[in-house]
């Protein structure tokens, strides 16, 4: 071993935006995304659980994204407001994570405290069939988990669940582009959504910043 | 594959056709595998066997997809690999560039030609990945976890479906302050075709 050169210090390493070329097969994501579920699911007594274990998982990488995202934003501002937050996460971190926007964000008619991010083709869930005895297992709890780290990290404590949701017939994603079909494979039946319930005093903190 | 230079261009070639994932992602993702991998075991010589088994599960299952498109792409996958050093060549310079975008460089050859070494200049998995040193002491155990175990899983089990038995280990590594990564292959055994002897009619 070379005794001149110190072992490669992490903080050494930029963490500026990678390189054009850098990213990794989409496949390559998709084999070790199963393995986890698969790992997980071993562990889990139930599909609730599995979901939990999976969103627990994704609330790490939540706050790094947030992190990251944030060190690279040219404006140093930080979001302090709810809706500029949803906005903040519906674009910014998924372009980020995905290279799209996501496909839709809208506000819960029945609860205040509650948004829904839409996405018509999760990455987490491309390649992915669940079982009829899974029943309503959304494999895209691990987005839900990172959605929930990212806006917990910026001071918006939320509960993030995943739910598949069936494409009505004839209904087509509003951004109409398809960031991660894959060439071959059928179109989805289902897309997901992101249900986002903020915490009370979140809510009463944007109120209170509204007068 | 006959000459060196066609195996990094089938390589390039085959990686410009994979739909992309965010490597950041990936690497974070793998990172939140071998999290839940230490807390559960603990012991890291018990993570890297499972690191083992987990690329070994992925690997049976990648080389389907190599070897499909790789044809598809009329990669000239009629011609097998004739020496091991054709499957180290395809391995490393079509391998990892289809599925992670580095290439690999091979070397190392044994004099029996049966070991070889894979070297990586960048590894996808270890982005934002630091393993606590000497001077943190306390969990001096991680010192012995293999981070970037699974790649030598995935070998095994690609090179497996292929009928080749091979051991790997990770002999340099850049979590360590190694200036590269290493992976040493060896072969242990080639199979033979055909159904096993508990499949044979009496």
């Amino acid at each position: 071993m070379n005794l001149n050169k110190a072992p490669s210090n992490i903080l050494d390493r930029p963490l500026d935006r990678p390189r054009s070329s850098d990213g990794v097969s989409l496949s390559a994501f998709a084999y070790i995304y199963s393995e986890l579920v698969q790992y997980h699911q071993g562990r889990a007594a139930s599909i609730s659980e599995l979901e939990r274990r999976l969103e627990s998982a994704g609330y790490g990488v939540g706050l790094k994204i947030l992190e990251l995202v944030a060190y690279r934003a040219k404006e140093s501002k930080r979001e302090t407001r709810l809706m500029s937050i949803l906005h903040f996460v519906s674009s910014y971190v998924w372009k980020t994570l995905f290279g799209k926007s996501a496909d839709s964000l809208e506000r819960s008619i029945d609860h205040a405290d509650e948004y829904m991010i839409v996405d018509y083709e999760p990455i987490t869930s491309t390649f992915v069939s669940v079982p009829s005895d899974l029943g309503q297992l959304s494999v895209d709890a691990y987005l839900s988990g990172i959605i929930a780290g990212v806006l917990d990290g910026a001071g918006f404590s939320a509960r993030v669940t995943a739910h598949s949701v069936k494409i009505e017939e004839g209904e087509v994603p509003p951004t109409g582009s398809g960031g991660f079909s894959v060439p071959g494979m059928p179109p989805r039946k289902e897309k997901a959504v992101f249900l986002v319930k903020f915490s009370p005093e979140v809510l009463s903190r944007d109120a209170a910043l509204e007068r | 594959m006959s000459s060196k230079s066609s195996a990094a261009q089938s390589g390039q070639a085959l990686w410009t056709k994979m739909p992309k994932a965010n490597a950041e992602l990936f690497a974070l993702t793998y990172g939140s595998l071998v999290t839940e991998l230490v807390r559960d075991y603990e012991d890291p010589i018990e993570v890297n066997a499972q690191l083992d088994r987990i690329g070994h599960s992925i690997g049976v299952r990648c080389v389907d997809e190599f070897l499909s498109k790789a044809d598809v792409a009329g990669m000239g996958m009629t011609t097998q690999c004739q020496s091991l050093r054709d499957t180290a060549e395809v391995v490393a310079k079509m391998g990892f560039k289809m599925f992670l975008g580095v290439q690999a460089e091979v070397g190392g050859f044994s004099q029996d030609q049966k070991s070889f070494s894979i070297y990586l200049q960048d590894n996808p998995l270890s982005t934002f990945v630091e393993l606590p040193g000497d001077e943190q002491g306390g969990s001096d155990d991680l010192r012995r976890l293999k981070y970037s175990n699974v790649y030598c899983g995935v070998i095994r089990g690609a090179l497996e479906q292929v009928n080749l038995k091979v051991e790997c280990n990770i002999v340099r590594d850049t979590l360590k302050g190694d200036d590269l990564n290493e992976i040493r292959v060896e072969l242990k055994e080639v199979l033979t075709d055909g159904a096993g002897d508990d499949y044979k009619e009496e």
